[in-house]
């Protein structure tokens, strides 16, 4: 039937309604002239009019008593696996642990809901599941099988024995900083290799990091988002926008809000949203409705990180600002990106092995500035006079550099992100310091001269050796061990 | 700015799904509860919190579309199609007649409105005011901008159709 072939449908159906039987029938005759399916079509709506009773007159209700999908019992059979324990409800159902008979481990069994079963929707799982299954990375939650079992959905993936990130902020308490950067380390590089892959996680939240108890952490739910029940309506049969976007609107960039279907670049401003309440304890979109976060996801800015904790490192702090703005072309491209920006980072924290040798290098000078006062010292008794005015700038320079020195090797030890700005702020003192030490040195040889050859030339070479270290050797230790070309570079 | 349709639905249907469940928890079974009551209480917390973003009657038409998809999705989780299938005509004629909700036939309920979608938008969303969250005559007219006298005919005329796709057709389309 045509639209207008509806319309004229509805009208003599309407017109109907309002005329008694024996002139309807006339009427009607007249007005459908031969045409006889429109005929036949009005007066068998007519006729289901009549017979339709009382047939959707009451509105529809909500039962209680909501379905569940029957339980499973510790000790029974599914397949190879035998049921330990129930673990939890997750979106798609309930989730036990489980004993894999065939390899003897343990695997996470998740039981898909019923509803999720029509042979459509078991081929979309099936193909989430196989890319999910190719991911193989220390941090990603492996996915072993999906398994068909007397007509029941169950996905076995790692049994990973833990706490969610979400757990963990339950507990309250700020991460240090030490663990907020290596959780985002962690998060972003197991992120990285999906979205190299070509997959992306499309629900990243605090519910969806595990944290196991060995310490590692693990994304689960890879390429699930999209099967939760908030998203099946778009697996169904008809044509409706209904919840066609899956996944947690506090977590969702704005143009999944919109409708796009998640992406690497959605997945960024996840783990910015994750990162950001992970660190400070708070929804950088907080609203007390969905309909408000949405609205504060959608228009207004979150606050910087470094408002809410200043003290977080300055390249964390630009990376997770980044990851969330508006636009998905200003934020990082993938989580690749992520991690690059964040091992910028890591040339500030000493490469462990070349930053002894910046250590060796800075007691060596520590010695070498006693050295210089007890040969300067010993030159004063000598000679006397200006001798003694040499010996006091070489004594009151050396301390002050040892402190200098001293203060640096302490700060590496318990606040290295702090190093490079006081490498910086003493670089200048140290250089003016050591040279002065070694010209002071170099006058002493001097006026030792010929009369004490051997000490002279000793003190001289001391001298030289003081100026070389701090103008050679220095520079290339660091730079070798802080990744920087020179002290001066920012 | 306000938010797109996209947006607003899914909240809409999010908020809707959560109280629901919420309520079934609390309610013992054999008790029912209208989604009048539902759809109500989801306006009053968006009003609160959204007034810009809240016009009445859009918001009637996404939360009408939204109870559909909840109860139907409802009754698809409880096997409702296989129980549908399994009916004689004469309990059929008399589940669709009788006057109690029977979720059984939400999933080919479903799927004739979306035929009659097809052929008439109107006409779903009168059955989605009238049936799905329980408006009346008047309500639904308003929300519609149309005469109640209007409604009431445009009413009969779906539940025709319906009646006559439902009784006719026991089995389920394959899915």
């Amino acid at each position: 039937m045509t639209a207008t072939e509806w319309v004229r449908v509805r009208d003599l159906f309407e017109r109907l309604l309002d005329q008694s039987e024996p002139d309807a029938l006339a009427w009607l005759d007249r007005e459908a002239g031969d045409n006889i399916p429109l005929r036949t079509e009005v007066l068998s709506l007519l006729e289901h009019h009549k017979k339709a009773g009382v047939f959707l007159s009451e509105p529809a209700t909500v039962e209680p008593a909501p379905y569940d999908d029957p339980s499973l019992e510790p000790g029974q059979v599914v397949g190879p696996y035998t049921i330990i324990r129930e673990a939890g409800r997750g979106g798609m159902g309930r989730v036990y642990v489980a004993s894999d008979a065939r390899l003897g481990r343990m695997v996470a069994l998740k039981a898909v809901r019923s509803q999720l079963a029509d042979s459509a929707q078991r081929d979309r799982l099936r193909r989430e599941a196989r890319a999910a299954a190719a991911l193989t990375h220390p941090g990603i939650c492996t996915v072993y099988a999906l398994e068909d079992l007397d007509g029941d959905l169950f996905i076995a993936s790692e049994f990973i024995e833990g706490r969610t990130l979400r757990q963990e902020m339950a507990d309250g308490g700020h991460p240090s900083l030490l663990n907020a950067v290596n959780t985002a380390r962690d998060i972003a590089a197991a992120l990285a290799a999906a979205h190299a892959a070509g997959i992306a996680h499309g629900d990243l939240k605090p519910d969806n990091i595990m944290r196991a108890y060995d310490g590692r952490l693990k994304i689960l739910d890879f390429g699930l988002a999209r099967l939760e029940p908030a998203s099946q309506a778009l697996q169904g049969l008809h044509d409706t926008r209904l919840g066609a976007i899956g996944g947690t609107p506090g977590y969702m960039a704005p143009e999944q809000l919109n409708g796009r279907p998640p992406d690497a670049r959605a997945d960024v401003f996840g783990f910015g949203v994750l990162m950001y309440e992970y660190i400070c304890g708070t929804h950088p979109f907080n609203a007390s409705t969905p309909l408000g976060i949405a609205a504060r996801v959608l228009e207004s800015d979150a606050q910087p990180i470094t408002a809410v904790r200043s003290d977080l490192p300055q390249t964390l702090a630009e990376v997770i600002d980044r990851c969330l703005r508006k636009s998905a072309s200003e934020r990082f491209a993938s989580a690749g990106e992520i991690v690059r920006a964040l091992s910028l980072d890591t040339h500030e924290a000493p490469r462990a092995r070349v930053a002894t040798w910046w250590r060796a290098h800075q007691l060596i000078v520590m010695g070498l500035y006693l050295v210089a006062s007890i040969a300067a010292w010993q030159i004063k008794e000598l000679r006397g006079g200006s001798a003694t005015a040499l010996f006091l700038t070489v004594g009151i320079a050396a301390t002050v550099a040892a402190v200098f020195r001293g203060h640096l090797l302490f700060t590496e030890r318990v606040n290295r992100p702090g190093l490079t700005p006081e490498r910086r702020r003493t670089a200048p003192i140290t250089l003016a310091v050591d040279l002065l030490i070694a010209a002071a040195l170099g006058l002493d040889g001097v006026m030792l001269g010929l009369s004490a050859p051997l000490p002279a030339v000793l003190t001289l070479a001391l001298s030289v050796g003081l100026a070389l270290a701090r103008l050679i050797v220095e520079p290339s230790t660091t730079a070798a061990a802080f990744g920087e070309t020179s002290p001066n570079a920012s | 700015m306000a938010p797109n349709d996209a947006v607003f639905e899914t909240v809409v249907y999010g908020e809707l799904r959560r109280l629901a469940a919420a309520y079934m928890r609390r309610e013992r079974p054999g008790q029912t509860l209208q989604p009048t009551a539902l759809v109500h209480e989801v306006y009053m917390r968006l009003a609160k919190t959204e007034p810009a973003w809240t016009d009445r009657n859009h918001f009637l038409g996404i939360a009408a579309r939204s109870m559909r998809q909840i109860l139907v999705d409802r009754a698809r989780a409880r096997g409702a199609q296989k129980r549908w299938a399994g009916m004689d005509r004469v309990t059929l004629t008399e589940s669709l007649v009788g006057a109690g909700h029977d979720d059984a036939m939400l999933p080919a309920l479903d799927e004739a409105l979306s035929r009659l979608e097809q052929l008439d938008p109107e006409q779903a969303r009168i059955i989605e005011l009238r049936y799905f969250i329980g408006l009346s005559v008047e309500e639904a007219a308003d929300a519609l901008t149309m005469s109640p006298a209007t409604l009431k005919r445009r009413w009969a005329l779906a539940r025709a159709w319906l009646f006559r796709e439902l009784s006719r057709d026991p089995a389920p389309s394959q899915s």
